[in-house]
């Protein structure tokens, strides 16, 4: 039995429904998962089979039609200002990276920190620390527009670890990459999870990438086929 | 990295919306500026006239709201002022605005009493003042004789009548500056006013309280039907070019106003709906509805800001330009000043957070799902 199987739930999730369209659509139904501090998951399935809606209610992002999660005994439903949860809680990643043009590496780490009770500098130094952990010392000040593929996901990763999150989500992050950079970005983010104990549910097709999972879900027509147990 | 300087980035990377917002929120203010400084220095300038002469108080005809009120026969009414306690002198004044050259607008001409207080106040700088009271000269002042090309010993003529310019006058007044001035007896003459004025000036003794200036009022109300007696300011803003240059002014507050307010509003509706997913990012990456207002809001505050200090500059060079054209000259002088420049920036900030609270509202409403979606 190994360490994580006995650390305690982060996340639990019972008869989670997702429906659309007055429920002619069923992004997600019925689904149970329950989640360990520090474990990395995968969800894989085919397109159109609720990943990334189980991962959008997962992070707040969509309200389910019914259901139950608790986040570390937080039941969802009694989270007052979503976006407080989410800014203390949890880090996004997402496939085709979401940087803002028109500012600097650096600054689109500290954007989620705008609005936040730190200091500037404190959020600085931490974003340079990030970036210089993701091996990007001498790109701080570049633009997504002047760095590759791999690299802006690296800053997308140093963004979603600003704020100290317990849990990255992450939505096909090497889905726009080539493999080499793929196989570096999941080096890193696997590392950093690592090392600071994070816990990570990552979306993804690839079946190298699900492969270096603690534990890989599978999901068909909203519903989990294999997986839901730790 | 701040949300000021985010939103000051946000602005930044769109430089032709940026710079067209600024331009026409400018165009407002600047409109707003030269006509409320015009129309306040217009006040302002009948005021200083008239305070300068060292008049305390003005009878004139109740239902004149004229700038050169209806002309009525001086005699009897001023006498029957002569009599009242603490009065010194009651002096008439007759004015007309009147083509004096083909080549110049119209100027003021003002007949006053010759050897009375009101000329007291004029600063000569070159000639003599009128020898006597039937002497057919003027003097001009220095603006209107600019205005003229007019020098001491040169010829004008006035309603088919020839005058010569016996010197030239410095006063602290606009109006005065770009008047000429005759004794009062050559003024009815030239106008065929005979024994006329437009308004007669009392200057009390020095004893002369608040509460005789009171009194005065109130016996010129029962002895004398018709007439009134006012202050110098009262008369000015009783005057309806004044009122009419007033209300222009308020109209034109109101329409900049709300074209500001629009103008910031579809810039910063366009603006949102552009950056749809952007906002759902930043909803995404944790920040709070509020801060979504903020950010927008912000921006919709600078552009009105800057809108607001270019426009000031705009609107100060307009009045400026307005008070030295050949038709404006000597007639307006356009007043500025600090708590008026704050009221037009609070007017700049207020029109920012108006046209973008609902933008500001609608963006931090988005949800954060499907704005990740949008295409």
């Amino acid at each position: 039995m190994s360490a994580l199987s006995l650390s305690t739930p982060i996340l639990r999730i019972k008869a989670l429904n997702l429906h659309f369209d007055e429920g002619r659509i069923k992004a997600l139904n019925g689904v149970d998962l329950d989640v360990r501090e520090g474990e990395f998951v995968s969800i894989a399935g085919p397109s159109g089979s609720g990943k990334s809606s189980l991962l959008n209610v997962i992070g707040t992002l969509d309200a389910p039609t019914s259901g139950e999660l608790v986040f570390r005994d937080q039941p969802y439903s009694k989270i007052g200002d979503a976006s407080l949860f989410r800014r203390e809680n949890i880090g996004f990643i997402f496939q085709a990276f979401y940087l803002i043009p028109t500012l600097s590496a650096l600054d689109n780490v500290i954007v989620p920190t705008i609005g936040c009770d730190g200091t500037a500098d404190e959020y600085k130094a931490h974003a340079e620390a990030l970036l210089t952990q993701l091996g990007l010392r001498d790109r701080l000040h570049h633009f997504p527009g002047k760095l590759s593929g791999g690299e802006r996901q690296r800053v997308a990763i140093a963004r979603s670890l600003i704020n100290r999150p317990r849990m990255i989500l992450a939505d096909e992050p090497t889905g726009s990459l080539d493999s080499a950079n793929a196989a570096q970005v999941l080096d890193i983010l696997t590392g950093i999870v690592k090392e600071q104990g994070l816990t990570l549910i990552m979306v993804t097709h690839d079946a190298t990438v699900s492969a270096r999972s603690d534990r890989i879900i599978r999901m068909r027509d909203g519903k989990i086929e294999q997986g839901a147990s730790a | 990295m701040n949300l000021f300087r985010f939103a000051l980035d946000n602005l930044y990377r769109r430089p032709a919306r940026t710079g067209l917002t600024v331009s026409a929120i400018a165009l407002g203010i600047a409109a707003v500026v030269a006509l409320t400084s015009i129309a306040w220095g217009f006040e302002a300038s009948w005021q200083k006239a008239n305070d300068a002469r060292g008049t305390d108080l003005i009878v004139t005809k109740m239902t004149s709201e004229n700038t050169m009120p209806s002309p009525f026969k001086a005699e009897k009414v001023q006498q029957t002022l002569a009599g009242l306690p603490h009065v010194k002198e009651v002096v008439g004044l007759l004015s007309e605005m009147l083509t004096v050259s083909n080549d110049a607008p119209p100027v003021f001409v003002f007949g006053w009493v010759y050897g009375s207080y009101l000329w007291e106040h004029l600063k000569l700088v070159d000639g003599r003042w009128p020898a006597s009271r039937e002497e057919p000269v003027v003097v001009i002042g220095a603006l209107a004789a600019e205005m003229l090309h007019k020098k001491t010993g040169d010829q004008v003529e006035i309603e088919g009548r020839v005058f010569q310019v016996a010197g030239i006058f410095e006063s602290s007044a606009v109006v005065e500056n770009g008047a000429l001035l005759m004794t009062l007896d050559m003024a009815q003459q030239v106008t065929d006013k005979p024994g006329k004025v437009n308004v007669l000036n009392i200057k009390m003794d020095a004893d002369a309280t608040e509460a005789d200036l009171r009194s005065i009022k109130e016996q010129v109300k029962q002895t004398l039907p018709g007439f009134v007696a006012i202050t110098s300011g009262e008369l000015v803003s009783k005057n309806a070019v004044v009122r009419i240059s007033k209300a222009m002014s308020n109209a034109t507050i109101l329409i900049a106003g709300l074209v500001g307010a629009l103008v910031v509003f579809n810039t910063m509706l366009m603006s949102i709906n552009e950056r749809t997913r952007e906002i759902g990012i930043l909803l995404a990456l944790g920040w709070q509805r509020g801060t979504i207002i903020k950010l927008i809001v912000s921006e919709a505050v600078i552009l009105s800001v800057a809108g607001g200090v270019v426009g000031i500059v705009m609107g100060v060079g307009i009045a400026w330009g307005l008070e030295h054209i050949e038709l404006m000259r000597g007639k307006i002088d356009a007043i500025f000043s600090m708590p008026f420049f704050f009221a037009v920036m609070g007017l700049s900030v207020l029109l920012g957070i108006c046209g973008g609270f609902y933008p500001a509202f609608k963006a931090a409403r988005s949800l954060p799902s499907a704005a990740l979606r949008y295409e």
